[in-house]
């Protein structure tokens, strides 16, 4: 009888409590209310004014070698569309080449991972490419492709290629084995089952791919354009005239508005991310 | 051993001297040794041993994941293979195996859109003996039989465990499998948890009366669950005894009270620790 009195106190069995239910109602919010908080914002302001003062501390004693920061600042506000004209360029070339390495990897990535003959023609070929510096490749693409925009697209999409290669290879392999038995006693095609679940498996490697990519990208544009130098547009190519003319404060506004480039993509990838894999942890973090 | 319970017409799952061998030479163990085992349509049949025992590789030959060395497994009179390729077999994993993008209304449904050839394959598999293929039930009403009314919208990290395992049960039922084939589904779960799956087992397969093939290390839940119980045994994996459970349905919590419930789990056990000593001895 204890037994039974016991049973009717203790909370149902049928109502089992979600795990963790404050996850996915807090993270997000709490996210983005932190940033009104002085001491998530205060550090950095702290580091940059200290970084500055050293800036400003070493443009006076090496005035060959650092620029003082208003110059910096008047070169950038005052030739404003010349900046965002050649950065319009090379984010173009960027892009275009991410595109289609992202494209000529993706594809590459499910025919290794169906086709173990595939696999074995291309992926030490793939491997050698990963390790050969493409800088050093930059100079032939130039002669072989001439001074136009498709050396550059050429670079940025090989210098993307390989990381998003692997991980979608890898994203593609790694579903747990009792999933796919799931399926395989409904015997699903092979079609079936990849776009029913080994790509949607893949995307939080392909998302984790496209972090390192999307920086790797404006390298490969900006290293292309330098090889090409003077011969077209883009911020590789300004960096590469303004310093072989000495103009620093050129320079360093170029290279501020690579880097304000670089941390907007990087942002895009993260928005992006953080709809396609509203299911997975990393979109929580 | 013969596990064979008397047939009439094709049974639902037929072994006839299986032999699984893994491995070669010297180092090569006897998953599975001469193993018989029929089982009539509509059965509820456990299978329980110690470990290396053979009854997840029985398992995995019945659901075609692995072919016998030795001998032949049909099911409905067909081999695993064919039986699959008419979505004739439902599988419930140990793990739940969600897929975690998907809500739980969607991975339950998920398995209509596959392999849609299956229906004219599982028609001309049932020939005259059966009504050929069912049509697929409402997946909706089956998650608010299943207590998932609420979560059907929900992503399976935003459910506890047990309610995870129910909806995989759910997705196989929602086959409307000729043979269900579950793989210790309850072996991650706390008691109550388990006990409440086990209701809720009975009730949907009451319903919808497709045969089963269950896995399991417990014996309360072997003979709760099963009309018979095959007892197996390990070095070499193979059946020692078959023992049918002759108690009535449906089999609710009051069961657990009973006398008879109780003679039948000491019944399991004693012929299990028989299996041990033979293996000793």
């Amino acid at each position: 009888m204890t037994v039974a009195d016991e049973r009717t106190t203790a909370p149902a069995p049928q109502a089992d409590p979600p795990v963790e239910p404050s996850r996915f109602s807090l993270s997000h919010p709490r996210s983005r209310i932190a940033w009104i908080r002085p001491a998530v914002w205060l550090p950095l302001l702290v580091t940059l004014a200290v970084l500055a003062a050293l800036w400003q501390w070493g443009a006076e004693k090496l005035p060959y070698l650092l620029p003082p920061l208003q110059d910096i600042g008047s070169s950038l506000a005052g030739q404003f569309g010349y900046y965002v004209d050649n950065a319009l360029v090379t984010l173009g070339e960027a892009v275009a080449g991410l595109a289609t390495g992202f494209a000529a990897a993706f594809v590459l990535a499910v025919l290794t991972s169906e086709l173990p003959l595939v696999r074995r023609a291309v992926m030490p070929i793939a491997v050698v490419l990963n390790v050969t510096p493409l800088v050093a490749i930059a100079p032939a693409l130039v002669v072989a492709f001439g001074f136009g925009p498709l050396p550059k697209l050429v670079i940025a999409g090989l210098i993307c290629f390989f990381p998003i290669l692997i991980n979608t290879a890898a994203g593609l392999r790694s579903v747990p084995r009792q999933v796919l038995q799931v399926y395989r006693t409904m015997d699903a095609g092979r079609l079936e089952l990849l776009r029913h679940v080994r790509v949607p498996n893949a995307l939080p490697y392909v998302f984790a791919a496209l972090r390192i990519v999307f920086p790797l990208s404006i390298v490969g544009a900006v290293v292309a354009e330098m090889s090409a130098s003077g011969s077209t547009d883009g911020l590789g190519t300004v960096i590469g005239v303004a310093s072989s003319m000495n103009q620093l404060p050129v320079v360093y506004a170029s290279i501020l508005v690579l880097a304000v480039m670089g941390v907007l993509l990087l942002l895009a990838v993260t928005l992006v991310e953080r709809r396609v894999l509203h299911w997975h942890d990393s979109a929580h973090n | 051993m013969d596990g064979s319970v008397k047939v009439t017409g094709t049974p639902a799952l037929a072994l006839r001297s299986v032999h699984r061998v893994y491995g070669f030479g010297p180092s090569a163990t006897n998953a599975l040794d001469d193993v018989r085992l029929t089982v009539p349509p509509g059965r509820f049949v456990s299978l329980i041993g110690p470990s290396g025992c053979g009854k997840s590789t029985l398992l995995r030959l019945v659901a075609g994941l692995e072919r016998p060395d030795r001998g032949e497994v049909l099911v409905h009179g067909v081999p695993p293979a064919t039986a699959c390729a008419a979505k004739m077999i439902g599988l419930v994993p140990q793990s739940p195996a969600l897929l975690p993008w998907l809500s739980v209304l969607r991975n339950v449904t998920l398995p209509q859109k596959i392999n849609k050839g299956a229906a004219r394959r599982r028609e001309r598999i049932a020939g005259t003996e059966r009504e050929g293929a069912p049509a697929a039930p409402d997946m909706r009403e089956l998650l608010v039989k299943a207590g998932l009314g609420e979560a059907m919208h929900k992503l399976p990290a935003q459910l506890s465990g047990g309610m995870r395992q129910r909806a995989a049960i759910v997705r196989a039922f929602g086959l409307r499998p000729d043979v269900l084939v579950m793989d210790e589904p309850f072996s991650a779960l706390d008691e109550f948890t388990r006990e409440s799956l086990q209701d809720q087992l009975l009730d949907l397969w009451d319903e919808l009366k497709t045969t089963v093939l269950f896995v399991t290390h417990s014996v309360p839940e072997a003979v709760r669950l099963s009309d018979t119980v095959v007892v197996m045994a390990p070095g070499p994996g193979r059946i020692v005894d078959t023992i049918d459970v002759d108690l009535p349905r449906p089999r609710g919590e009051r069961l657990f009270g009973e006398r008879r419930f109780h003679e039948y789990e000491d019944l399991v056990r004693d012929r299990l620790r028989r299996a041990w000593r033979s293996e000793a001895a």
